[in-house]
C-alpha cells in the first residue's frame, strides 16, 4: 500500500494502456467505500485531463483515460498527490436516502414464506428484518442500473438457493444474508426473491434513467397490493415521484 | 431515405464508439469490437472516426440503398459485390439509389465494418447509437438488423474530397495462431511469477464461447492462481484477461460487464484487440508480454496515423 501522510491509502493498478483501478481498501466496508467515493468526488472537484470515465466499486475507482493527453506515470503520480491530500473520513458528506416501496404478498413474494423456513421464523418477522434498516449502494454492476447493497444489522442467515433461477422479473427483490438487490429487468439469479418494487429501476427512456446511485441508501416501505398497483399506475404515467431523505 | 435491409446476415448491428460514462451505472459500454478496422471505415469516407456504422459478424449483410451515397467496407474480407461486381475493400466507394451490396461468409477475419458518408439515422441512448442486444438496448431498436428493416443517412454525401485517393491496402489475418501484446495487471499479484511466465509462455484455443461479450480460451495448461481466484468485484478494461477458479482464460470484449470478481492477470493492448476481433474459434492465442510505455506508444502512434490520413483527405 502506497502511504500517504494522513491522506487516504492507495494503490495503482495497471489495467491495460487505457486503464488503471486505484485500489482503496481491501475489504468490503461502508468505511473503505466511502473512501472510494472520496477520491471519486475530489476527481470530479479536481478533474484530471484525460480522465473519460470513473467508475466506483467496492473497493476501488476504476479510472478510464486517454493515453494520447496523459500518460500513465504522469496519472499516476497526480492521483497519488490528490489522494495524499485527501482526509479519509469525509462526515461532509450528505447521506442521500431513497423510498422504495415494497409488496411482500402473494406471487410479488414468491419465496418469502421459503425465507421465513430457512430462518425458523414468521413471514412478518422476515419482513420486519427486511424493511427495518437502510441499505448502502456500494456501487451499480452486473446490468445497467442493478445495485449492490447491503444493511448492517439483522443479517438473515441463508445464503443462495440451491440452483439459480433462469429467469426472474425485472422488478424483484432479492435477498441473502445482509445483501438486498434490486433487479431492474428480466434475469437469472440465485437468490431468494422476497417482494417486488413498483418503481422502474432502470429507465432508458428517461433523461435521469436510474432509480439508485452508488453511495446512496434505500429504505424499503411496505405496502399492500392496493397501493403497490396505484404506485405502479402512477409510475407509467410518469406522475410518481421518487421520495428522497437528505440527511 | 438510406438503406433496406434484404438480408441481415448472421450477426449485423450498429456500432459507435460506445456508450461511454455510464459504466458507473452498470452499463456496458458497447462499441466496436476492431476499433481500427472501424475507424477506418470512418475516416475513409470523411466521418468523424467515432461515427456509427455496422459492425458485421461472419456473414454480412444483403442491402439496398434508396439514396445515393459513399460508403467503405473495412475488416474482414466477407467477399463484398456491389451490384454483382466485386467491391473494393478500404475504398470509398460511390453507390446510387438502387444500387444492392451483398456480402457473403468471411473468407478472412471474422468481423467486418461497414460506414455510411455523414452516418446513419440512429437515435442516441445514453449518448451513444451503439446496440447492445443482449439488453435490448440502443442501435436499430436494440437488437441486431433483421430482413426489412430500414435505416436513413442522416447526411448523405455523392462525392468525397480527394476521393480517387481514400484508398488503403487491406490487412491479411492470421488464420491459425494469433498473438496478443498483454500488459501485466491489475491483478498480476494473485499469480506466482512462475505462474505469470507460464501464461505468457503457453499459448490457448479459442472456444466456441466467443462473442462481443468475451473470448474463453481453452488452454492445455491452466493457469493456477495463489488464492482462490476471487477478488472483491471491480472495474473491467477492454482486454482484460480474467483468470477464474478453473484457470481457463476469459478475455473480456466490448459488451462486458462493467465490475466481476475474477483475477485479472493481463490486459491486451489497445492496438491488439482487432487482431482478437478476427479470429476464430479453434485458432490458438498466445499472449507476450510488454509495458505499459510501448502499449501506450503504439496506440498513440495508431491514433496519429489516423489523424494524418483524416488531414490528407481535408478539401
Amino acid at each position: 500500500m502506497q502511504k500517504g501522510e494522513q491522506g487516504v491509502d492507495i494503490k495503482v493498478l495497471i489495467t491495460g494502456d487505457r486503464g488503471i483501478s486505484v485500489q482503496v481498501g481491501e475489504e468490503i466496508s461502508l468505511e473503505v467505500n466511502s473512501r472510494v467515493l472520496t477520491l471519486w468526488k475530489a476527481l470530479q472537484e479536481h478533474p484530471v485531463e484525460g480522465i473519460t470515465e470513473m467508475l466506483p466499486t467496492y473497493a476501488a475507482l476504476m479510472i478510464h483515460y486517454r493515453p494520447e493527453v496523459i500518460r500513465f506515470a504522469e496519472l499516476k503520480e497526480r492521483i497519488e498527490e490528490l489522494a495524499a491530500g485527501l482526509t479519509a473520513e469525509n462526515s461532509s458528506m450528505e447521506k442521500i436516502i431513497k423510498e422504495v416501496p415494497i409488496c411482500y404478498e402473494g406471487e410479488l413474494a414468491p419465496d418469502l414464506e421459503l425465507c421465513a423456513e430457512l430462518e425458523h421464523t414468521t413471514t412478518a418477522e422476515v419482513i420486519r428484518k427486511h424493511s427495518a434498516h437502510d441499505y448502502y449502494v456500494f456501487m451499480l454492476g452486473f446490468a445497467p442500473g442493478h445495485p449492490y447493497s447491503a444493511r448492517f444489522e439483522e443479517p438473515f442467515s441463508f445464503k443462495r438457493r440451491e440452483t439459480a433461477r433462469v429467469k426472474i422479473p425485472g422488478r424483484s427483490v432479492v435477498v441473502q444474508q445482509n445483501l438486498s438487490d434490486l433487479i431492474p429487468f428480466d434475469q437469472p439469479c440465485g437468490w431468494n426473491i422476497i417482494g417486488t418494487t413498483p418503481l422502474t429501476i432502470c429507465d432508458y427512456t428517461k433523461e435521469d434513467p436510474f432509480l439508485v446511485r452508488a453511495g446512496e441508501w434505500v429504505r424499503y416501505i411496505p405496502v399492500n397490493r392496493a397501493e403497490y398497483d396505484r404506485i405502479q399506475k402512477q409510475v407509467e404515467d410518469g406522475t410518481y415521484q421518487v421520495v428522497v431523505h437528505r440527511e | 431515405m438510406g438503406i433496406t435491409v434484404k438480408n441481415p446476415g448472421l450477426f449485423t448491428t450498429v456500432q459507435d464508439e460506445g456508450r461511454l460514462g455510464y459504466q458507473q451505472f452498470g452499463v456496458t459500454p458497447s462499441g466496436p469490437m476492431d476499433a481500427h478496422a472501424f475507424h477506418l471505415a470512418n475516416v475513409l469516407v470523411g466521418n468523424p472516426k467515432a461515427e456509427g456504422a455496422l459492425e458485421m459478424t461472419f456473414q454480412g449483410p444483403s442491402l439496398t440503398f434508396t439514396e445515393d451515397n459513399v460508403i467503405a467496407v473495412t475488416g474482414a474480407d466477407m467477399q463484398p459485390k456491389l451490384n454483382g461486381e466485386p467491391l473494393l475493400m478500404y475504398s470509398a466507394v460511390s453507390v446510387r439509389a438502387g444500387d444492392e451490396l451483398q456480402f457473403g461468409f468471411a473468407v478472412n477475419g471474422a468481423r467486418g465494418y461497414l460506414a455510411f458518408a455523414g452516418g446513419l439515422e440512429i437515435p442516441l441512448v445514453m449518448d451513444s447509437k451503439s446496440t447492445l442486444a443482449s439488453k435490448n438496448m440502443g442501435g436499430y431498436q436494440g437488437r441486431k438488423l433483421e430482413a426489412g428493416d430500414t435505416i436513413a443517412f442522416t447526411a448523405p454525401k455523392t462525392k468525397l474530397s480527394k476521393q480517387e485517393d481514400r484508398v488503403l491496402s487491406k490487412p491479411l489475418y492470421p488464420t491459425d495462431e494469433v498473438v496478443l501484446r498483454a500488459v501485466p495487471g491489475p491483478q498480476d499479484f494473485e499469480f506466482t511469477r512462475e505462474e505469470l511466465r507460464k501464461f505468457f509462455w503457453f499459448s490457448g484455443k479459442i472456444t466456441n464461447e466467443f462473442d462481443r461479450m468475451g473470448c474463453r480460451l481453452e488452454r492445455e495448461v491452466p493457469v493456477k492462481h495463489i488464492g482462490d481466484g476471487n477478488i472483491i468485484s471491480d472495474g473491467i478494461a477492454m482486454g482484460s484477461v480474467q483468470i477464474p477458479t478453473n484457470g481457463q482464460p476469459i478475455i473480456m470484449l466490448a459488451d462486458r460487464q462493467t465490475v466481476g470478481g475474477y483475477t485479472k492477470i493481463a490486459t491486451v493492448i489497445s492496438v491488439d484487440l482487432g487482431k482478437l476481433a478476427q479470429a476464430r474459434p479453434g485458432m490458438r492465442v498466445r499472449f507476450v508480454r510488454v509495458g505499459i510505455e510501448l502499449a501506450q506508444d503504439l496506440y498513440c502512434k495508431e491514433l496519429s496515423e489516423i489523424e494524418a490520413l483524416q488531414k490528407r483527405w481535408e478539401e
